[in-house]
């Protein structure tokens, strides 16, 4: 995932500068807002997976949605977690006890299209 | 100031990074094959168990096991014999897993040199670290946890003896992926030479009870002897295969006969190096951490054929995509090619072995992909040898200069204008690829045909790099 505006400096063109009234906005905070800051706060830990399935439609996940995943957390009571069943596939589900074994990592988000590309 | 480095390597590199996604295949045997499914180059612990080597033919061990396709479990020929998963190499996978594994490194130290693929030195000497063992523990459970692989630490003042740590924390499971040698190259006494006073060195120093703390030191020397005693010298890091036997000659058969080599005679028999070797295995660095990039005489990229062909059009394809890799390359070291190569091989294990070469002298230095191309394939069309099988292509730029200063040649023919255009060009088309993937921008020389692609019929999904192929989970 990339930044939505892309910097002129990776396109190879000059930015112009233009002597006049100063621009206050140069001293704000820099830079565009990211779906990846928001979402992917640790990159080395975070994978993203394609959801199968209608199972969780009640709960506003869709056949098709993007999981965003991430291992470095800790399972909490009722977290969605990505688990694998008895035949090694990887399952999405709710994490119940404390007991259980670490899942194979926890779902802090999802992406669904509301239009596709 | 003593030294203290650590090397962290991934066990079972390739082989479990096809096990990342794949819970099923926990616990059974997985192997990753070369370019064009030739053979095994990496091998999960199950399989080497199986007694599979490193470099093992597919069609030998087709014979001595039933493998199975790793994409679709569904083995190539039915039978009674033990399993074994396959998987042809998805450089995709691994280079994106080891980045993940570099960046969780560097925010330890920046002091960090990437080895390979799988393997990374840090330089811990300023980091505070009160049990490094217990340090390389919680670094492994840490990296298997958040990204998913198993790795093995090995921590010491020296980058030779962190190899061998970490070769020893690879095979102990108790270990718990990390391995400490502690030594203090003032507790070691010279050896003097002979080979009676060479034993009776070693034993004294490990009976020895007037070092300063006797206690400590000798347990730590004592670690540090039962790691060299058990180890063949063919396995200590730099010396090869070629060196092995000329040791051997000597009498000298474990990393521990090669710490008590006299320095001199180690100078003798294997050089310079060899004496480094012979100081860091006694706990004297030599080796600094090398993370300072040496710019490149030569760049080379080559690659074998899915199948060998004679057909023009399929190896001009494949001279096209190493050129542009190659320019690529030369572009990110800021250097300008004066000569460029085209070398065809045929294959090495057929009878009537060949190399050919096309050459090409640039007279105005460039990293231009379009124009090397041109030159290059001009040159093949004009003398292509269409009576061989091409088993191998690689394209090599010689005669490197930096691209500040650009000399001009002896006609003074250079172009400013035309010079500045390529640059331009260059520099906009690897902004668009940098920004979204390589390749996205290329030379339609490279459409020509797909022909000599490798065959890489076995190939897990580009999991990490392709919106398409993300890792499925099913929703229950």
């Amino acid at each position: 995932m990339t930044s939505i505006v892309p910097e002129a400096a990776d396109l190879g063109t000059d930015v112009e500068v233009h002597a006049g009234f100063p621009n206050a906005a140069a001293d704000a905070p820099q830079g565009t807002l990211s779906l990846d800051q928001l979402l992917i706060p640790s990159p080395h830990s975070t994978y993203l997976f394609r959801i199968r399935g209608h199972h969780w439609e009640n709960v506003g996940v869709f056949d098709g949605d993007i999981a965003v995943v991430d291992r470095a957390l800790t399972p909490r009571h009722g977290d969605a977690v990505i688990g694998w069943s008895e035949n090694g596939e990887l399952i999405m589900k709710r994490w119940r006890e404390p007991g259980e074994v670490q899942p194979w990592g926890v779902i802090v988000a999802t992406v669904h299209h509301m239009r596709h590309p | 100031m003593t030294t203290r480095f650590a090397l962290i390597d991934c066990n079972n590199f390739f082989a479990s990074c096809e096990r990342l996604f794949r819970p099923d295949l926990l616990n059974r045997p997985v192997i990753v094959l070369s370019s064009n499914d030739g053979c095994a180059v990496a091998r999960s612990n199950e399989a080497k168990e199986l007694g599979i080597k490193m470099g093992e033919p597919l069609h030998e061990l087709k014979r001595r096991f039933c493998v199975v396709d790793g994409t679709t479990m569904k083995p190539f020929m039915h039978s009674l014999l033990p399993q074994v998963v396959a998987f042809s190499a998805n450089f995709e996978l691994y280079g994106e897993i080891s980045r993940r594994v570099a960046a969780t490194l560097a925010r330890i130290t920046p002091r960090l040199e990437l080895y390979s693929i799988d393997e990374a030195f840090l330089d811990i000497s300023k980091v505070d670290i009160a049990d490094p063992e217990a340090w390389g523990r919680a670094l492994a459970a840490k990296i298997y946890r958040e990204i998913g692989i198993p790795i093995s630490v090995g921590i010491a003042p020296t980058k030779t003896l962190c190899k061998l740590a970490a070769d020893h924390a690879k095979r102990h499971p108790e270990c718990e992926g990390s391995q400490y040698i502690r030594i203090d190259p003032a507790d070691i006494p010279v050896p003097s030479t002979g080979a009676s006073d060479k034993q009776a060195g070693k034993w004294r120093l490990l009976s020895s009870e007037a070092t300063k703390a006797p206690q400590e030191g000798q347990a730590l020397l004592e670690n540090w002897a039962k790691l060299l005693t058990p180890t063949p010298i063919q396995d200590i890091w730099g010396i090869g295969w070629r060196l092995a036997p000329r040791l051997r000659a000597e009498g000298i058969h474990t990393a521990m006969d090669l710490a008590c080599m006299p320095p001199k005679r180690a100078q003798q028999v294997m050089g310079i190096t060899g004496r480094r070797t012979v100081a860091e295995l006694n706990g004297i660095s030599c080796l600094p951490l090398s993370s300072h990039h040496k710019p490149q005489q030569v760049i080379s990229r080559g690659r074998q054929f899915g199948h060998d062909t004679n057909d023009l059009d399929t190896v001009s394809a494949a001279v096209a995509r190493m050129t542009n890799h190659a320019c690529q390359a030369l572009r990110r070291e800021g250097r300008l090619a004066m000569r460029a190569t085209i070398w065809l091989m045929t294959n090495r294990k057929k009878p009537g072995f060949t190399v050919t070469h096309y050459d090409v002298r640039f007279y105005t230095p460039t990293a231009d992909t379009g124009y090397t191309a041109h030159q290059l394939l001009t040159m093949l069309r004009r003398s292509f040898d269409t009576r061989h099988a091409w088993h191998k292509t690689e394209v090599t730029l010689w005669d490197l200069v930096p691209d500040t200063g650009l000399q001009t040649d002896v006609f003074g023919a250079v172009n400013p204008a035309v010079y500045t255009h390529s640059t331009a060009l260059m520099a906009a088309f690897d902004a668009v690829n940098r920004k979204h993937g390589k390749g996205t921008l290329h030379y339609a020389a490279e459409d020509i045909s797909h022909a000599w692609y490798p065959r890489r019929a076995m190939q897990s999904p580009h999991y990490t790099s392709s919106w398409n192929e993300l890792p499925l989970v099913k929703a229950l």
